[in-house]
């Protein structure tokens, strides 16, 4: 007994000191207590709305994660094969196309995309749900994949000085090899692992906001009836915003406090989900970049 | 890329877009003139005609006899015409008090009230970047200090003082004992609590404190955007990094060994004290840190247009979901939900214009910060 006592100890304290590792269990484990506490108290109807809005939200912000990744791979690759080739008007051309997408605030560019999909609703051309979560990832992550661009033309760029990429070449060595296998798949894939975290935060973040912003400021027919549920419209629901209110409530006064986790639970659950998902995932991310010394 | 290639391209993308949005901006005023105009214009030569009183029923009569007896094989015809015409009069009456609410035109007057929009919206974002730089920098620097002290976690010290408590003689001493292990756990919620109000998105938290103070001032705008959409600890923990990697290269050691004091206590007189941590233009003389500090800023700086981006998203968020009247991204959001697309075109631009000169400016900072540091041109990744 002393001897699993012992095991356990270690066994934590090793997953204590690796820190993404740790938040990950800590994530779940939270979301799982939250999850049962929801079935206890919450009613059906909005626990199967809190429900659908979560993992909507993760399928989405996990889309923009993978679409981000495919654009920003081979657009970086272009842009670093372009660097160093003849067609230097073509390297300049992407660039600036590049930097010109960098200086519109990615809550504009969002907003304007999802002023798109509701009139692609409304014209009753996008009807299908999952076509028009799949639609809202790829505006989402038309303004976030720069951030995998530059990761990758660091990366290629620190290779470029160091003397294997030059022996490589004189080997005989296609350069599309040297980059997309030896530079980013045997030399960066935890850097960019990192980065796709980071992505997933940042997807959630933007996504709950413009689903939120959408819900509250642009409240037509379209946005409140065909958009998917989310957290975002979730927590703009009047329902919601009432329980949000409640939490003020218990600053002035304090025994109020034991009402929010019964009788407030939806918007309560709706704002801890959205908040303690991006402070895990940006543990997580820092966690990992810690544990591999990036 | 040189600087002034930046500059250029910078210039070349502000042109640029500049003439894009100028031109859909010229068709967007152009189409609103011409809807006016094409409206239905069989129904609007009818109401022209002078002599007839369309709200008197004898006229309207006068009107279907007039045109029965000028074509009387098209009575049916006449009687839709002049249902049509009631019905037109009534909807375009009703347009209009809609469109009267609406439709605003680009007129002097708006330019007037966006000007003085846009004024404001640059003064709160330059104030919120000036503070996130200061506590960027002095939150940093706190982490980092200890980091170097080898202070443990709250949470850690009370769970240590918890399960390995010593035996005492007294119980005053017990009462001592334990009364530091609640400290430390007040102490780790405060933090805690504190982290979920730094990740919490600015409509969380001025949601949650809508009915206990008055969200609607510029204060709390302020307030909101310094703290909230996780861009302090974001830009904190991009330094405290920053710091961290400088704290092991080779020049501190050199600079050990030539007797540069080394001390992270406040206490200590050689040491790093809060004064000159929370001071706005930090320098920590004879101390090795004066140079991990000045490395880590000029790597921080180069981030800085980044974190603007962030940061002007940030003030977007939060004037939009907080439905804060007489802002410019608000109205950048009730332009849009009427339709007046060609005042949503010049928010836009001007939000571009922004951030193009936030751009332009760091690239100047960085530059002139390399040609003091390095003597070279800095390798962006941009």
């Amino acid at each position: 007994m002393n001897n699993l006592f012992k095991k356990i100890e270690r066994r934590s304290a090793s997953i204590y000191s690796q820190k993404d590792k740790f938040w990950l269990i800590v994530w779940f484990g939270i979301l799982s207590l939250t999850l049962i506490w929801n079935i206890l108290f919450l009613n059906k109807p909005a626990l199967d709305l809190v429900i659908e809005g979560f993992l909507n939200t993760l399928y989405i912000s996990a889309l923009v994660v993978i679409l981000s990744f495919i654009l920003g791979w081979i657009i970086g690759l272009f842009v670093a094969r372009f660097e160093t080739s003849r067609f230097q008007i073509l390297y300049f051309v992407l660039t600036f196309i590049l930097n010109i997408i960098r200086s519109i605030p990615q809550i504009i560019g969002i907003l304007l995309g999802y002023m798109g999909i509701t009139y692609l609703i409304t014209a009753n051309i996008l009807h299908n749900h999952w076509l028009i979560m799949t639609t809202m990832a790829l505006i989402i992550s038309l303004f976030i994949f720069n951030e995998v661009i530059d990761l990758i033309r660091e990366r290629v760029n620190h290779f470029r000085k160091l003397d294997f990429y030059n022996a490589m070449k004189v080997c005989g060595i296609s350069e599309n090899r040297i980059i997309n296998f030896d530079i980013l798949w045997k030399n960066s894939r935890i850097h960019i692992l990192n980065k796709l975290i980071a992505i997933f935060g940042s997807a959630i973040f933007l996504q709950c906001t413009i689903d939120f912003i959408i819900s509250v400021g642009l409240s037509t027919q379209v946005s409140s009836v065909s958009l998917p549920t989310t957290l975002g419209s979730l927590l703009a629901k009047i329902d919601s915003k009432q329980d949000i209110l409640a939490i003020g409530n218990t600053l002035m006064n304090p025994s109020y406090f034991s009402h929010i986790f019964f009788e407030h639970l939806q918007g309560v659950t709706v704002a801890f989900l959205i908040v303690f998902t991006l402070l895990a995932v940006y543990k997580i991310s820092n966690g990992f970049a810690e544990r591999n010394r990036l | 890329m040189t600087f002034k290639k930046k500059i250029l391209e910078h210039l070349l993308s502000a042109f640029l877009i500049t003439s894009l949005l100028g031109t859909l901006l010229y068709f967007t005023i152009e189409k609103k003139n011409i809807e006016k105009i094409q409206s239905n214009e069989k129904i609007e030569s009818y109401l022209g005609l002078s002599f007839i009183d369309f709200e008197n029923p004898f006229d309207r009569a006068l009107l279907l006899d007039v045109l029965n007896a000028y074509e009387p094989d098209q009575t049916s015809e006449h009687e839709t015409l002049i249902r049509t015409i009631e019905q037109y009069r009534k909807s375009s009456l009703i347009a209009g008090m809609e469109e009267a609410y609406r439709k605003e035109p680009l007129s002097s007057k708006k330019w007037q009230q966006l000007s003085l929009m846009y004024a404001k919206f640059i003064l709160i974002y330059m104030f919120v970047m000036l503070l996130t730089y200061y506590g960027v920098q002095t939150f940093g620097i706190l982490r980092f200090v200890r980091r170097q002290q080898n202070q443990k976690s709250h949470l850690l010290c009370f769970l240590q003082q918890l399960f390995s408590a010593p035996k005492f003689s007294r119980i005053k001493d017990y009462l001592k004992y334990y009364l530091q292990a609640i400290l430390h756990l007040i102490k780790a919620v405060i933090i805690a609590s504190s982290y979920f109000v730094l990740f919490a998105p600015a409509y969380v938290i001025a949601y949650s404190l809508k009915t206990q103070l008055n969200t609607d001032t510029i204060f709390f705008m302020i307030t909101l955007a310094v703290i909230s959409n996780g861009l302090l600890i974001t830009y904190t923990n991009k330094f405290y990094t920053f710091l961290v990697a400088e704290s092991r290269k080779g020049y501190v050691q050199t600079a050990i060994v030539k007797n540069l004091n080394t001390s992270y206590k406040q206490t200590d007189k050689s040491g790093i004290s809060y004064a000159s941590v929370f001071s706005f233009r930090k320098h920590f003389p004879m101390h090795v840190f004066q140079h991990i500090f000045l490395n880590a800023r000029y790597q921080y700086l180069q981030t800085i247009k980044e974190q603007a981006s962030f940061l002007i998203s940030g003030l977007i968020i939060i004037e939009m979901a907080l439905n804060i009247q007489g802002h410019f991204s608000y109205e950048l959001l009730k332009q849009l939900l009427y339709k007046n697309y060609d005042i949503v075109i010049v928010i836009i631009l001007g939000i571009f214009y922004m951030v193009k000169l936030t751009e332009i400016f760091t690239d100047w900072l960085t530059h002139k910060k390399s040609l003091k540091y390095e003597n070279i041109e800095p390798v962006c990744a941009k």
